[in-house]
């Protein structure tokens, strides 16, 4: 009993530590975090001043002692011997600073955030894996290893960054690991695999197949293809109208039979994320220096640590800056001494979703052709933190995995159930190839032939060269189809329903040094409807590419700095042409009314933080859509559908002001046009007023969208950077909306001499660090449209007052 | 002052653990010393906890000195402390002095049979 009683407080105290050791739900270990010999007061890092400090790191595995300058953005310039070495640098100088990003973004992209997070991640982990991504990944991983310099760089890239983790202890892991309580595992070639595979996630999985098939089952092929047309009604495509086309189109397959679907009913509604992008190149006439400029803005979500870190490579046979993607070798958008190279993403249709029937509930056979033919399957296993294991099956078409069986809740409302996919992403490919081969390309030529190992997700590459030369092509693998194949859900039994091939990659379309002296590209379709092959109905709206096409136009005496102008560009060409049309619509408004149209009415059609009346035009833009389509087009919540364009609302107001859609369905009143517009007004005013007070600063177009750069971990607010004022949105040239925006801006001036002359940003920092000075340091001069100076050197010795460290690796 | 020469002692004992093994080795450090030396039951708890408050209060202001920077501010929101960095610091003192005077406590608590 004594001995009991004396033991007492020993079994508290195991108690206690057992308790500070652990996490609790959202609650990390809170003796291991705030212990300052191994928690987060071991990750503050203080700015660089003063001299220059070197030192040097012993890594295993190198041939030659490695180079690495830094600058004072935090920026390595890495000069190595051989391919290899660059690239277990690359990977062991990306892991210095992004380990914990790299990890968490391809966990998230095979389908493992529930071994960090425990159960609530289980529903995106299977989603994950029922699109098939790291079936996708291990199939792209078999072509890359194809080519060996893409395998050289995948292991040397996986040996560099595992030699970082390998030197790490406890209390030197990152601070998320210390705030989710785990360890980093060994990384390797294929999780650079997962993480290309996932740009297709990001840029090349939207679909509206089933959407479209529900409102073809209710309104009919007719008013489906009217009010969802396959080509705009405004729209100034990348490839200007009338380029030559310079090869002889292959067949077309025939269409297949109509098919109309099951359609299908689903839950949770869900918006389709604002990402696209801009870049241009101006050929040598139109600049005063003579030679090319090219520019790109990547939009993606906003996020910290950012998704680009940028770095200069450079060994024998390359020399090139650019910004790099951590998890994957090779600069993914750069320059070199020669050329500079972007790219936007292609709008192109390469999924599609197929209905299945399957011979019974078994699941081993489903009919196609006419005959009962063999699903395979791939179990999954999921392990979840604090839970048991997790087993799923996924059942194969030939056509691909049957993401939802029938019964199953899908994790998104856009994905059908009882359907299998067919996905450029689950395609063999050797996308690294074409990043290596870019990286080292001296001419046109180069680009045009590393363009062509390149499957998904597609991209417009812009390109421009110091002799001169400036070109794009619509660039990727693409589905050959017949016209509209894959607009709607598609009949899995029928074979002429399936994908036939592919259209050859010398015919994508492209253009190089047109009669304009610019190309460029913003999402907006890739060519006119003359272009022999279809690609795709749907792509982004029209207005940043008309925008940018109608400023390049006209713009002379081009310099870096007018083209860092056009890239912050708030020019609403959306006000310009539907203000009017709305003006003339309004009748008897009321006070607080007829004080937002005084406002619009003198607003100069500038997107710019300040502006009230880009915050009365952006959410009136939203009100007149939800007061024309939502009576028809989302009256169910379980039958999702597409809504018509604005694009399209825009050319109804113009040229069908009787038409049906405007009659308000839900009343028993027949409304006209003005009777929607002046709703839609009212909806506009009331709910501004209900968010921000009566009309005045607080209704200042920044403080509306409120963008915002959030840390990956969802509602980690601390690490973020909320409320940023910045002009722009989804439509204007400057695509900063609330969660996504220019994720990395570069400019770059070739050079006759190879020294091309470079600027660029991001909204973000080199280090993945938030107690590192250069976190989120690039922020404040993205938000202010302007960019860095970037150092682009010869050799580690070259002086410059903007070096702050030198690091040696050697073996 | 017997009582404030035992939590030196804990504190530079605390220190040299607390940098070469893992953090809950402090607690254990501190149990064992209170058991050899025998330490006061009565105010046992009273010194380990103020070792461990003021080893980690002071190790973490050096930090801060040394590598000044915006993460105690940002880890003053991850907790919800406001951003208030003073609050930072007495909850990561406070943590410790618990920690740390739990431990001396059941130390010298083993020693009374």
């Amino acid at each position: 009993m004594k001995i009991i009683k004396s033991a007492f407080p020993l079994v508290i105290a195991l108690f206690l530590t057992y308790a500070m050791n652990q996490s609790w739900g959202t609650i990390p270990p809170i003796g291991k975090l705030f212990s300052p010999f191994h928690g987060f007061w071991m990750n503050a890092e203080s700015p660089e001043s003063g001299e220059p400090t070197e030192e040097t790191l012993q890594i295993a595995g190198l041939h030659q002692p490695v180079q690495v300058v830094y600058d004072e953005m935090g920026v390595p310039h890495v000069f190595a011997q051989d391919d290899h070495d660059l690239f277990l640098a690359q990977g062991y100088l990306t892991a210095k600073d992004r380990l914990w990003q790299m990890e968490f973004q391809t966990h998230f992209a095979g389908g493992r955030i529930s071994e960090i997070v425990g159960e609530k991640g289980i529903a995106s982990d299977q989603f994950q894996r029922r699109m098939g991504s790291v079936y996708g990944a291990e199939k792209s991983f078999e072509g890359m290893k194809e080519d060996v310099a893409s395998k050289t760089a995948l292991e040397a890239y996986s040996a560099g960054v595992n030699a970082y983790i390998g030197s790490l202890s406890d209390r030197e892991l990152p601070l998320e690991y210390k705030l989710l309580n785990y360890r980093p595992e060994p990384w390797t070639p294929i999780k650079s695999a997962l993480f290309l595979k996932n740009m297709s996630f990001v840029l090349a999985s939207g679909t509206d197949d089933l959407k479209m098939t529900n409102i073809l089952r209710k309104y009919g092929r007719e008013v489906a293809e009217d009010l969802f047309p396959n080509y705009p009604f405004q729209e100034s495509p990348i490839i200007p109208v009338g380029s030559p086309v310079d090869f002889k189109p292959v067949p077309i397959p025939a269409a297949p039979a109509d098919f109309t679907g099951l359609g299908s009913s689903m839950s949770t509604p869900e918006k389709d994320p604002n990402i696209g992008s801009n870049n241009w190149a101006v050929s040598g006439n139109k600049t005063v220096s003579g030679l090319p400029i090219l520019a790109n803005d990547p939009h993606l979500t906003l996020s910290l640590p950012s998704i680009w870190y940028q770095m200069q490579l450079v060994a024998p046979g390359v020399n090139v800056y650019g910004s790099t993607m951590p998890g994957t070798p090779n600069v993914i958008i750069g320059f070199n001494k020669n050329v500079a190279w972007g790219v936007t993403n292609v709008g192109s249709d390469v999924l599609d979703w197929y209905q299945v029937k399957f011979k019974d509930a078994s699941k081993q056979e489903y009919w196609h052709d006419g005959k009962w033919k063999k699903t395979t399957m791939r179990i999954e296993t999921f392990k979840i933190k604090g839970k048991k294991d997790m087993v799923d099956t996924i059942f194969f078409t030939h056509h691909g995995p049957v993401v939802y069986l029938s019964h199953e809740k899908p994790f998104r409302s856009n994905i059908p159930v009882g359907h299998a996919l067919r996905w450029i992403a689950h395609e063999k490919s050797q996308e690294l190839t074409t990043f290596y081969q870019l990286n080292r390309a001296k001419n046109y030529e180069d680009y045009k032939k590393a363009l062509t190992f390149y499957s998904a997700p597609a991209q417009n590459f812009v390109f421009a060269s110091n002799e001169g030369d400036i070109a794009l092509w619509v660039n990727g693998k693409f589905p050959l189809k017949s016209k509209l194949q894959g607009k709607y859900l598609l009949d899995g039994t029928d074979a002429a329903a399936d994908w036939q091939g592919f259209i050859p990659q010398a015919h994508n379309p492209h253009v190089k040094n047109p009669v304009r002296g610019f190309v460029s590209s913003a999402n907006q379709f890739s060519t006119d409807p003359s272009y022999p092959y279809y690609l795709g109905w749907q792509y982004a709206p029209s207005e940043r590419g008309r925008r940018i096409n109608e400023r390049l136009a006209v713009m002379e005496k081009i310099t870096m700095d007018s083209l860092r102008g056009l890239q912050n560009d708030n020019f609403n060409i959306r006000a310009r042409e539907l203000l009017p049309l709305l003006f003339a619509q309004v009748k008897s408004p009321n006070a607080a009314q007829s004080k937002a149209i005084a406002a619009l009415k003198s607003w100069n059609l500038v997107n710019s933080p300040e502006s009230v009346g880009a915050t009365i035009f952006e959410n009136w833009v939203v009100t007149l859509q939800n007061c024309l389509w939502d009576d028809e087009f989302s009256a169910d919540e379980k039958v999702p559908m597409s809504r018509p364009s604005m694009d399209r609302t825009i050319q109804m107001i113009k040229s069908e002001p009787t038409a049906r859609w405007w009659d308000d369905t839900k009343t028993p009143a027949k409304e006209s046009m003005s009777d929607i517009v002046m709703k839609s007004l009212r909806a506009n005013v009331d709910t501004l007023v209900k968010q921000h007070g009566p009309q005045g600063p607080e209704w200042a177009w920044y403080k509306h969208k409120q963008t915002g750069v959030r840390h990956l971990i969802p509602g980690m607010d601390a690490l973020s950077r909320l409320n940023i004022p910045i002009g722009g949105g989804g439509t204007i040239v400057n695509a900063s909306t609330t969660k996504t925006g220019p994720s990395w801006r570069l400019v770059v001036e070739l050079s006759k001499e190879g020294k091309p002359r470079a600027y660029g940003v991001y909204p973000g920092g080199q280090s993945g660090n938030p107690g590192s000075s250069h976190y989120d340091d690039l922020i404040d001069t993205w938000a202010k449209g302007e960019l860095k100076p970037l150092l682009y050197l010869e050799s580690p010795d070259q002086k410059s007052n903007r070096l702050r460290k030198k690091i040696t690796l050697s073996k | 002052m017997k009582h404030l020469i035992y939590s030196i002692i804990l504190v530079v004992i605390g220190a040299l653990v607390g940098i070469y093994l893992p953090w809950y080795a402090m607690g254990v450090a501190f149990g064992l010393v209170a058991f050899v030396l025998n330490m006061p039951l009565k105010s046992s708890f009273l010194t380990g906890f103020l070792a461990g408050f003021v080893l980690w209060v002071v190790s973490a202001l050096w930090l801060d000195i040394q590598h000044p920077s915006t993460l105690p501010s940002r880890m003053a929101q991850v907790f919800p402390l406001k951003g208030n960095v003073f609050a930072l610091f007495v909850l990561t003192g406070v943590l410790g002095g618990l920690f740390s005077g739990i431990w001396t406590w059941a130390g010298a608590r083993l020693r009374q049979k």
